[in-house]
């Protein structure tokens, strides 16, 4: 070997090698978000007979009823402003059916279009679900019912069975519509007034008005008063109340998505806090003459 | 044959000699460039104290040597260098494996040069270019807090994870010689309030040592205003891109005195709030600063001119966002994203809640020239400080789940709504942002699990 050969070898292997750790250093690998966990789709018997996937909005595009769906969508995030003749209140269906209704613990739609027709309790009857939807628009959003052909309705209706996607009736997706609390804690609304303004005044306000936006329209709900939801509603009554307040309040209060949701209130604490707003001053029901018709009333009902 | 291999003989003495003089001068560098300057002082004074434990806040010490869930002052705290995981150190006065043992002498060389009693250099992750410039009396106040006022807690340095021959430390003397020269705090102006907000900004708070743009050898490129200085105008440390701090276009020239000291004292104002790094220098560092100081330091960093090339206002864009999506139009890519995932909080104004949820519009962490925070705090989150001010400290939750595209588009959507322009962020940005985020430091804690 010549003294030039050995030199050109060497300096070979230095720019191989060179190259390499370049490469090396600059190249990554591209790292993307894992896979969409499954959620079990559960028949009758509890059994799992397939997965399901909350859809992403830009899926809706390729439904054949995509303007209805999207319209759905936008009626249900902002009902008070889209709705105003028949909202009577601060309030929009996803204030209570938190991150459009795909959030488990947060009155989720996903299992909504394939749970009604159901008898309820409160009507003592069967319910279809534009008569279900119509129920909060009257007592929740202390309003008017739309008319069950209306493109609005159906609108709603669209985008509960679209987020359903496959799954067939008779069968549920393993999400919850509200976590479980304990009923037989005793509420104590002073305590509770106490949690109410370390924890739900800052966005709720010192006197339960809400806050509202530069245009108007409500940032958070108002928890009281003439703004609010009627004593018919759900939400008026302490435990079911609390179940909300437990699991889906307050938001950003911790790094998991969608919106970083509770985790910080115990049941006492859930309870005390659900006693207190939900007995504040609110609109009266008229209908509520004709609830709870064949007796079972639950205890915490507000008339 | 015979030629090359006495050549490269050659070479390899010369290299070794070369090597060994290099070394014998830079451990010889705490004799005669960083002497140790002693002095009495009396750490019983109660209001040398009192004033140690104020500086000790102003210069943030705890939350650097302080381990998440670790003992105050302890150590522990890793930092993610490209070369490897340093930890912070044992600061409290305990004499085995704190600073119980040191002089005053020992302690000011620590802390305004860089060098440890035993002639160790220290890492410039210990702030001492900017320490340099702290008054004597500051020092020996700082020296009474730690001595006399921090509780002693055994708990041993953690080595750094850099491979040999990186983890050697002589060659920091040079980098010392070169970039850490002893200096004292020259004013520029004789306005004292701007003064005051110099020495600190300058000096105990260190703001340059996130904000200020840094050189191949990760020195400062910057460590006063000047002319056309590139002084505080934002860097990246650890994935989180450091504002712009100048009274220049993206960087506070959006902001107002008042809004910066709101931001300083309690995490947050009207329009915006601190995530990441920043949240801990509010929640360790400004909230506890007198508004004295708060306003000499925003009322400084509002007379940091715009560089040349660059505009001493922001000009926004017309908003036609708002608009867009109230009308039910998401056919802007990332608007159906935005929608879905955003605008609960964020809002279809983009303008968030007051003090709660930050405003994405006109934003200036948003349309920042880097968007490493933008990226970093959507899909790892990120929590306010807990200040006495407010009753209630907000997360943002981490959007990880999301794909690179969809995360990108979303993106791109809020940089350039609501009137905000700026750069492209693309797909490889986001998974260039995951992997820093898996590269994240283990901190050291005594008793915790691996």
């Amino acid at each position: 070997m010549t003294n030039r050969s050995l030199i050109l070898t060497g300096i070979a292997i230095v720019a191989i090698t060179a190259a390499a750790g370049i490469f090396a250093l600059t190249h990554q690998r591209t790292l993307d978000a894992p896979v969409n966990d499954a959620i079990a789709i559960l028949d009758a018997t509890g059994a799992r007979i397939g997965d399901y996937r909350i859809p992403p909005d830009s899926s809706i595009a390729q439904e054949p009823n995509a303007v209805a769906i999207m319209l759905g969508k936008r009626l249900l995030n902002e009902t008070a402003r889209l709705l105003p003749i028949n909202v009577g209140n601060g309030l929009n269906c996803n204030s209570c059916h938190m991150a459009q209704g795909k959030l488990s613990d947060a009155n989720t739609y996903i299992n909504t279009s394939n749970f009604y027709p159901a008898v309820m309790p409160r009507a003592g009857r069967a319910v279809d679900l534009v008569t279900r939807i119509n129920g909060c628009f009257q007592r929740s959003m202390n309003g008017k019912p739309l008319a069950e052909d209306s493109s609005e309705m159906q609108a709603m209706v669209a985008y509960m069975d679209w987020l359903r996607q496959d799954v067939a009736k008779g069968a549920r997706v393993a999400v919850r519509n509200a976590g479980p609390i304990d009923d037989t804690l005793i509420p104590d609304p002073e305590r509770g007034q106490a949690i109410y303004a370390a924890q739900c005044a800052s966005c709720h306000g010192a006197n339960g008005q809400g806050m509202k936006d530069q245009s108007g329209n409500y940032i958070f709900p108002p928890l009281w008063g003439d703004e609010s939801f009627n004593i018919g509603a759900g939400m008026a009554r302490t435990y079911k109340a609390a179940q909300f307040v437990k699991y889906a309040m307050p938001p950003a209060m911790n790094l998991i998505p969608p919106l970083g949701t509770g985790g910080v209130l115990s049941d006492q604490d859930a309870v005390d806090v659900s006693e207190y707003f939900t007995h504040m001053p609110r609109p009266d029901f008229a209908g509520k003459v004709h609830d709870w018709p064949t007796g079972n009333k639950p205890k915490d009902a507000r008339y | 044959m015979g030629r090359i291999v006495k050549l490269f003989i050659k070479l390899a003495l010369f290299a070794i000699c070369g090597l060994g003089i290099s070394y014998a001068f830079a451990i010889s560098t705490p004799y005669w460039f960083k002497p140790k300057a002693e002095a009495h002082v009396d750490v019983t004074d109660a209001a040398l104290i009192r004033q140690g434990a104020y500086l000790a806040r102003a210069g943030d010490c705890i939350a650097c040597h302080t381990a998440p869930g670790g003992k105050p002052f302890a150590g522990g705290l890793g930092m993610q260098t490209p070369m490897g995981t340093i930890y912070s150190t044992n600061i409290t006065p305990d004499a085995q494996t704190g600073i119980g043992g040191y002089s005053y002498g020992d302690f000011e060389r620590a802390v305004r040069k860089g060098i440890r009693p035993d002639g160790t250099h220290l890492y410039p992750a210990m702030p001492y270019v900017s320490y340099a410039v702290v008054k004597d009396e500051d020092i020996k106040a700082l020296y009474a807090y730690f001595m006399s006022s921090v509780e002693g807690v055994r708990q041993d340095n953690q080595p750094t994870t850099m491979p040999w021959p990186l983890s050697m430390r002589w060659p920091l003397a040079w980098w010392q010689l070169i970039f850490a020269q002893p200096r004292d705090f020259a004013a520029t102006t004789t306005d004292p309030q701007l003064v005051r907000g110099a020495y600190l900004v300058e000096g105990l708070a260190h703001c340059g040592a996130c904000h200020t743009p840094r050189g191949i050898a990760f020195q400062e490129t910057a460590l006063a205003d000047g002319p056309n200085s590139r002084f505080l105008s934002g860097s990246v440390l650890e994935g989180w891109y450091a504002k712009n701090l100048r009274d220049e276009d993206t960087g506070l020239s959006t902001w107002t005195v008042d809004e910066i000291v709101d931001f300083l004292k309690t995490g947050r104002n009207a329009k915006t709030a601190a995530f990441g790094s920043m949240s801990d220098v509010v929640e360790h560092s400004t909230q506890y600063l007198a508004a004295d100081d708060l306003t000499a330091i925003a009322t400084y960093l509002k007379s940091l001119n715009a560089r040349d090339g660059r505009s001493p206002t922001w000009q926004p864009k017309e908003d036609l966002t708002t608009a867009a999506l109230k009308a039910g139009d998401f056919s802007a890519p990332g608007a159906m994203s935005y929608v879905e995932h955003c605008a609960t909080c964020h809002r279809m104004d983009g303008k968030g809640a007051p003090r709660i949820y930050p405003a994405l519009a006109g934003n200036s962490m948003v349309f920042a020239d880097d968007p490493s925070s933008l990226i970093q705090v959507t899909l790892a989150g990120g929590r306010m400080p807990r200040t006495p001010h407010d009753t209630m400290a907000f997360t943002m939750p981490g959007f990880a789940h999301l794909t690179n595209r969809e995360v990108a588009a979303m993106l791109n959507f809020i940089r350039n709504g609501w009137g905000n322009h700026g750069s492209e962020i693309t797909e490889a940005d986001i998974s260039r942002m995951r992997h820093e985020i898996a590269r994240k430091p283990k901190h050291y804690v005594p008793g915790e699990q691996e």
